[in-house]
Formats: structure tokens, C-alpha cells, sequence
């Protein structure tokens, strides 16, 4: 009798009645989600209680890690030469294009400065690993294993090998969140690589296709097209790869050509991706820094060319520096 | 509340955790799109098992954690865990009676609704799947509950959970 009562008695105990409960709760959820997509205030806390949970995204992926480890014991002598193999071909096909670039960075360095334009930096980078995908298959997000710790900012542009990724959305202390170039919220301005036409390339939520929005049906634009980042958004650096055009659609009832491309980079396949660290300044001011670093120049070369003329004839320089400053 | 000693409190918990372990744990792509509804199921059994010890502000505190692991809004898997946690709650007499498919069915409709306002709160946030593939967690996961119901009474029973 005294067990039943344990069970029994709590089953009709209750305090306020469920509809109550549900009211309070959803009121609270409500005004959760209102605070989280329109305030900043819950960031910390969200990002406290990543630290916490983000082991689960590590514990899901222990399988997967076992496996491979174990793959790698067991394969064999005789592929594992055959990999080394194939790696040293393409170690030597890179370096071959790498002997080539060098010049070309020279040369390219040189034609910035006939242009008078700002030099380009080459940014720097940070190997990220991917720890989890997101669970829902209509959203393209990645979890990766590097956050605010090791200086990861939300926008952050992530590569692979191949080409541009996404971008960090949401950081944690030691890990963050990358959206994918495919998710169908994600769009990145693009142009093509051959005539240099710009374009809005946009997710379609198939982690194998962009679409190429608002494209004039007479524009320059044809099959195998390598898409780079323009670099317009000020998000994503220019001149990355990102996607090439698989096929273009002429009809003549649609307002605009319907454009498809492939992503170069590969968005469910790559493990190991690369996060860019490039100039954090607006663009006014790298405009302002760009033209002060100018003028610093043209003042050195001037002083140097006053300095060479100086023993020759001191008057005419001494005449000619104001001239010019009035210039 | 008076009389019940907690006993063994640990077990649900850690089932739960393993709930969250398995909606988050890498899955083929075919799969993905039927990818049962663990956290819901497991709390649905504990909710029917033991509404004293489990209740509506663990399902809350739950789906903040699914909220936090998923990237989604702060609120929105605790929403609809609290909703499901609602239903099974004002159904609990009954479904305890039900035979074991019925139960199922009755979940069904209970996850199928769950679902509904998941895409609801997806569509207001622009994230929005293709039509009528959002049932398809539901159905999976009431086929799913006869197995998961038998796992933790099993260990409901053995470890003498209260």
C-alpha cells in the first residue's frame, strides 16, 4: 500500500496546471528567440554553453576518427608507396606552377605600381579541422575546431584547397560555426575569371550547385566559366576560386539567363580547411593608408632624386621643391 | 512530491545526453532527412515513466541545450521539446493504457505536429526545407518507439530508476 502511494500520489500532485506551464514556457521560448535574432546581449551566454556542449560534436565524431586510425594501420605497404607515389608527381606538378608564379608576382607587383593601385597582400592563414556537421539536412553548416581562442571573428572567410568554403558564423571560445557557400541563405559576389563580369552567386541548398542570380541573357558567360570571389562584399577576399559554370540556360520566356556552377571547393568532402586572415580595415580605411603610403613614396623618391641633384646644381632643386609642393 | 526519493537520477540523464550524442552524430546523407528524433523520443518515455521526475522544465532546459548544439535560435527546440513534453503529458493517462502501436500512432501525430511547428519557426527564420519531408523524423521515430520504449524500461526496471 505504502509503495502505491509513492507511485500514485505524485502522478495527481501537481502545482500549476499543464496549459499554464506551456503558456509560461512558450512565452519564454518567444521571447528567447526574439532577444537572440534581433539583440547581441545572449551572445557570451550562447557561447558559454557551446564550451560545454561542443564535446558532444567531439564524441559523435570518435567513430569516425577510430576508423580512419584503424584504416591507416591496416592498409598496406604497397598503397601506402603508391599514395607517396602519386604525392611526389603532384608535389612536382605545384612546384612547377610555383616557379612560374614568382614571376608572375613580380611582374604583377610591378604592373600594381605602373597602375599606381595598392599593393596586394597576401593574407594569412590558420589550419581549421572539421569537428561536426549540422544534423539538419536543409542547412549547410560545419562545425570546426578552432573559435575565439586562436582569433577566429564572425565573417571569417574559410577555404580548402580547392577553393572558398564559407564564412564563420557563430564563434564559441575553441570552436565556431562555418556557413557553407551552398546554404540557401548564402550569397557571395562573384565574377568570372576570363572577361572579369560580376555576379551574385547564391546557395541553393544542394551542397553540389550555385545559381548565378539576375545574369543578362546576352552576357559573356558559357560553360566550364571559373567564378572568383570579387571580393565587392568586403567579406570575402578577391580572387579566390568558388565555383564553375556547369550550364547556361538561354529561355527566352525568363527575364535572365539561368546560370549553374559547381562549387570548386569540396563542401562535404574536405576535413581539414583554411581560415583567412585578411585585412580587417574598412575600406576607407585601407583607402586612406593606401594614399598615405603613396605619398611616403613619392616623398622618398623625391628626396632621393633632390639628394642625387643636390651637388650638381643646389639652386634649381632648392627652386624647384616649392614649385612642385604647389603642384 | 513528498515520500519519492530520488533513486538512480542519474540513468535519465545520461540517456537524454545520449540523445543529444545521437541527433548531433554524422549520418549518410540519405539517411539525414529521416534522422529519428532522439532527444524527443527518449524524453517521451521518461515523461510517460516518471511525469514526477521529468517534466516540462526539463524538456525546457533540454531543447536550450539542442538549441545551443544545433546553432538554431535560443528557444526553438525548447519550444517544441516543451510542446511534445504537453501533449504526452495531457494524453499520459491514457497513453499508458494504449497497446504498444497505438502508442506509436499516438506519438506519430504528437512528433507530426512537433515537426509542423519546427518548420513553422524555420520558415520564419528563412531556412525553410522542401514541403512534406519534414514528416518523415515523425514516422521514423514512431516506428522507432516500441524498441526504444523496451531498451529503457529495461533499464528503467533493472536499476530501479525513480
Amino acid at each position: 500500500m505504502a509503495h502505491e502511494e509513492q507511485v500514485i500520489k505524485p502522478l495527481f500532485a501537481k502545482g500549476p496546471s499543464l496549459g499554464i506551464r506551456l503558456l509560461v514556457f512558450a512565452v519564454l521560448s518567444a521571447v528567447l528567440m526574439v532577444v537572440d535574432a534581433r539583440f547581441e546581449t545572449l551572445k557570451p551566454m550562447r557561447s558559454q554553453m557551446g564550451l560545454v556542449l561542443t564535446p558532444f560534436y567531439w564524441l559523435a565524431d570518435v567513430p569516425v576518427r577510430v576508423w580512419d586510425g584503424a584504416t591507416q594501420q591496416i592498409s598496406s605497404r604497397s598503397e601506402l608507396m603508391a599514395e607517396n607515389e602519386k604525392l611526389k608527381a603532384e608535389a612536382l606538378l605545384l612546384q612547377r606552377r610555383l616557379q612560374k608564379l614568382a614571376a608572375l608576382t613580380e611582374q604583377n607587383v610591378r604592373l600594381r605600381e605602373l597602375l599606381n593601385s595598392a599593393a596586394l597582400v597576401d593574407e594569412e592563414v590558420l589550419v581549421g579541422e572539421l569537428i561536426g556537421v549540422d544534423p539538419n539536412p536543409y542547412t549547410h553548416r560545419i562545425l570546426i575546431d578552432k573559435g575565439e581562442k586562436d582569433g577566429v571573428f564572425l565573417g571569417q572567410p574559410v577555404l580548402d584547397a580547392r577553393g572558398l568554403m564559407g564564412q564563420v558564423v557563430e564563434i564559441m571560445p575553441y570552436t565556431s560555426r562555418v556557413l557553407l557557400l551552398t546554404d540557401n541563405t548564402h550569397s557571395i559576389p562573384v565574377q568570372v575569371n576570363r572577361n572579369g563580369l560580376r555576379a551574385i552567386a547564391v546557395g541553393t541548398g544542394n551542397p553540389e550547385r550555385l545559381e548565378l542570380r539576375h545574369v543578362a541573357d546576352t552576357a559573356d558567360i558559357k560553360e566550364g566559366d571559373l567564378l572568383v570571389s570579387s571580393g565587392m562584399g568586403q567579406r570575402f577576399p578577391a580572387g579566390y576560386p568558388v565555383a564553375t559554370v556547369k550550364e547556361v540556360i538561354h529561355d527566352s520566356g525568363q527575364p535572365f539567363a539561368i546560370v549553374r556552377a559547381v562549387p570548386t571547393a569540396a563542401l562535404n568532402r574536405s576535413r581539414y580547411l583554411l581560415l583567412v586572415f585578411s585585412d580587417r580595415r574598412t575600406p576607407e580605411q585601407r583607402a586612406n593608408d593606401s594614399a598615405e603610403a603613396q605619398e611616403a613614396a613619392d616623398r622618398e623618391a623625391e628626396q632621393a632624386r633632390n639628394g642625387e641633384q643636390v651637388p650638381a646644381q643646389s639652386d634649381a632643386s632648392a627652386e624647384d621643391a616649392p614649385a612642385q609642393e604647389a603642384n | 512530491m513528498a515520500g519519492v526519493l530520488p533513486r538512480n537520477g542519474w540513468v535519465i540523464w545520461l540517456s537524454l545526453a545520449l540523445g543529444l550524442l545521437l541527433s548531433v552524430s554524422p549520418l549518410p546523407e540519405f539517411m539525414q532527412i529521416g534522422r529519428p528524433l532522439w532527444v524527443a523520443l527518449i524524453l517521451t518515455y521518461w515523461v510517460l515513466a516518471l511525469p514526477h521526475r521529468v517534466g516540462m522544465t526539463t524538456a525546457w532546459i533540454l531543447g536550450l541545450a539542442q538549441d545551443v548544439l544545433f546553432g538554431t535560435l535560443l528557444g526553438q527546440n525548447a519550444l517544441i521539446l516543451t510542446l511534445i513534453t504537453f501533449l504526452v503529458l495531457s494524453l499520459h493517462q491514457r497513453l499508458r493504457m494504449f497497446p504498444m502501436w497505438q502508442q506509436s500512432m499516438v506519438l506519430m501525430v504528437v512528433f507530426g505536429l512537433a515537426q509542423l511547428v519546427q518548420l513553422w519557426l524555420n520558415a520564419l527564420t528563412g531556412s525553410r526545407p522542401p514541403t512534406l519531408a519534414f514528416v518523415l523524423p515523425a514516422l521514423v521515430s514512431a516506428l522507432l518507439w516500441p524498441w526504444i520504449c523496451a531498451i529503457l524500461r529495461g533499464l528503467h526496471l533493472r536499476l530501479n530508476v525513480n
